[in-house]
């Protein structure tokens, strides 16, 4: 009777036990599932915003959205219009919605070059109003390798146009760069030519010269000689020069009354000169510098030469 | 030596250098200023009496203003070459020039041209000629056009050529009157001139003799040799008709004026005077 009784406590622990244990798994199950409901955000507030584009290329329902590289969202929603447009709608933090400005901008960017397409929300310059809830952002695609080779080609096809030029013009044998070095090849001959020409004059000037030389010496020998000669017959001269000194007073005195004619004359050399200052000044940059005259006008004169007065 | 070098290098430099620079240089394109210095120079000879050189340089301003189709200019300077002949006794000259300025201009000849072309005429004793130059003239200066004075002293000169005294008499005293107050000293030279030529052919020898010496006067002031000469010729005349003394004396003035200015024709004339006087001339030593 005791035993029945003894196994009679046993399974009532046994089963406190289980009850407990069973309890704590219920526990445990429901915080999992708590746990896993505030991770995927079922009792997080967000705010809905919308964008259209051309294309849904590269854009994918659960896309994270991002806003200065944080991911605060996904692409709730990739829907075509009757138009052919697609709505893109994504779902925000409403706690990040305060970086949402009202002229912010949405932009499809790769991660480096190849990257995977996220969409980054880039606010506007103006931080005083924010973007309303469901707003309507406008969108923008970051160029990609496509758009950089097209940018690379269109940069590129005129120098190599203009390269295909340079070595046509360098290659054509008349004006090119052949016929330059067949010119040069020929002024090269001829400035050799007449380097050796001027080598063989210089030489004979040298020749010439070193005769000159011998000659000039002879005449100064030859002057010594008749230095010593002069000196001889000087007092004899000086005699003969007394006397033509007294011709000279002659004709000095004739020449008081011949000169004045002559300085007429002189008046006629000063026109012609002039005339040959007014033909250099006309040449002369001095010219710029003077002014222009005006006009002439000449006085009225009936009788030039007098005529009316007495009859012919 | 050096530094006379060092300086007139520095001078060549300087000019060289401003050459280019046209911001100090005046606004006339250089072919129009080459132009007026040319027409400016050839009036200054004219001036001073250098005939020949004028009559260059008029041609040559003439020729520059043709070149840039400034007819105006063209027309001016041609008129100025005219002028020029005209005052060297080459009348044939100056009425072809004329001709040319004529070709040059759509609107006819001008008033001076007109004018030019009968005082070129009665040079060369063309007188039904000039009368008509001086009738065309006339319809041109139909009010007191500027060269009122000139034309009158013109029609004296052609009337007198027509030994018409007292028209003669009248238009050079119309002339002197529009000339008095002007700064016209050789027209009124001229209109003095002719006053005594008319005076003395209308048989007034006493009241020609103080128009004479006034034109003598004025010719005098203005240094010009041929026309002092001339009227010492008239003055002779004039004495001789009175009958007073000091005829010889005059025409001897005439030709010791002539002699030195180099006037053979006048120094001819005024020998003749002499001879018709019966005074013996000195021998000139060679």
């Amino acid at each position: 009777m005791s035993l029945l009784i003894q196994h009679d406590s046993d399974a009532a622990a046994l089963r406190r036990g289980i009850h407990r244990f069973l309890f704590v798994a219920a526990l445990a199950t429901l915080a999992l599932l708590a746990a896993i409901v505030v991770r995927q955000g079922l009792f997080r507030q967000t705010t809905t915003y919308s964008f259209v584009t051309d294309s849904a290329q590269d854009i994918v329902k659960g896309q994270a959205v991002r806003i200065a590289g944080f991911r605060v969202g996904a692409v709730a929603d990739v829907s075509l219009k009757d138009d052919g447009q697609v709505v893109v709608t994504m779902e925000i933090d409403a706690d990040h919605m305060r970086f949402v400005t009202y002229d912010a901008r949405v932009e499809l960017r790769k991660e480096g070059l190849v990257g995977s397409p996220t969409l980054e929300i880039v606010p506007g310059p103006d931080k005083s109003r924010l973007a309303a809830a469901q707003a309507r952002l406008t969108f923008s695609r970051a160029e990609g390798l496509g758009a950089l080779a097209n940018q690379v080609r269109d940069e590129f096809v005129p120098i190599l146009r203009d390269i295909k030029v340079i070595t046509g013009v360098l290659a054509d044998p008349q004006k090119g760069l052949p016929g330059t070095l067949a010119q040069v090849r020929a002024s090269s001959e001829a400035l050799n030519a007449l380097l050796a020409n001027s080598n063989r004059q210089v030489n004979g000037i040298g020749g010439a010269a070193t005769r000159v030389l011998g000659k000039a010496e002879e005449d100064l020998s030859q002057l010594g000689q008749t230095l010593a000669a002069a000196n001889q017959r000087l007092p004899g001269l000086i005699d003969r020069t007394q006397q033509v000194l007294d011709h000279v007073e002659k004709i000095t005195a004739e020449a008081e009354i011949s000169v004045p004619p002559a300085l007429r004359e002189g008046s006629a050399v000063a026109a012609d000169v002039r005339e040959i200052v007014s033909g250099a000044r006309q040449a002369w940059p001095i010219r710029n510098f003077v002014d222009a005259p005006a006009p002439a006008r000449l006085k009225m004169d009936s009788d030039l030469r007098g005529e009316a007065g007495r009859a012919r | 030596m050096r530094a006379k070098t060092l300086l007139i290098a520095t001078l060549i430099l300087a000019g060289c250098a401003a050459a280019p620079n046209s911001a100090t240089s005046p606004a006339e394109p250089p072919r129009l200023k080459a132009a007026l210095e040319a027409e400016s120079d050839g009036a200054k000879r004219y001036g001073r009496g250098d005939y020949a050189a004028a009559v260059r340089r008029f041609d040559e301003a003439a020729r520059i203003y043709a070149s840039i189709d400034d007819m105006p200019g063209a027309a001016r300077n041609r008129l100025h070459l005219a002028r020029s002949e005209l005052a060297q006794g080459r009348a044939e000259a100056a009425l072809l020039v004329l001709e040319s300025a004529d070709r040059g201009s759509d609107a006819g000849p001008t008033l001076d041209t007109l004018l030019l072309r009968a005082q070129a005429q009665l040079a060369l004793d063309r007188h039904a000629a000039a009368q008509q130059s001086l009738a065309a003239a006339s319809g041109q200066c139909a009010g007191a056009c500027p060269q009122a004075a000139s034309l009158h002293l013109l029609q004296a000169r052609a009337a007198l050529a027509a030994n018409l005294a007292a028209d003669a008499l009248a238009h050079a005293e119309a002339a002197l009157k529009l000339l008095q107050g002007k700064d016209e000293a050789a027209e009124t030279g001229n209109a003095w001139r002719l006053i005594a030529a008319a005076r003395l052919a209308g048989g007034d020898a006493g009241g020609a003799l103080p128009a004479a010496n006034a034109a003598l006067e004025i010719d005098r002031q203005l240094a010009l040799p041929e026309k002092i000469a001339r009227d010492w010729l008239l003055i002779g005349d004039i004495r001789r008709k009175v009958g007073a003394g000091g005829t010889a004396a005059a025409y001897r003035r005439a030709l010791d004026v002539a002699n030195a200015a180099g006037l053979a024709d006048l120094a001819r004339q005024a020998k003749e005077a002499l001879a018709a006087n019966n005074e013996v001339l000195p021998e000139r030593k060679p």
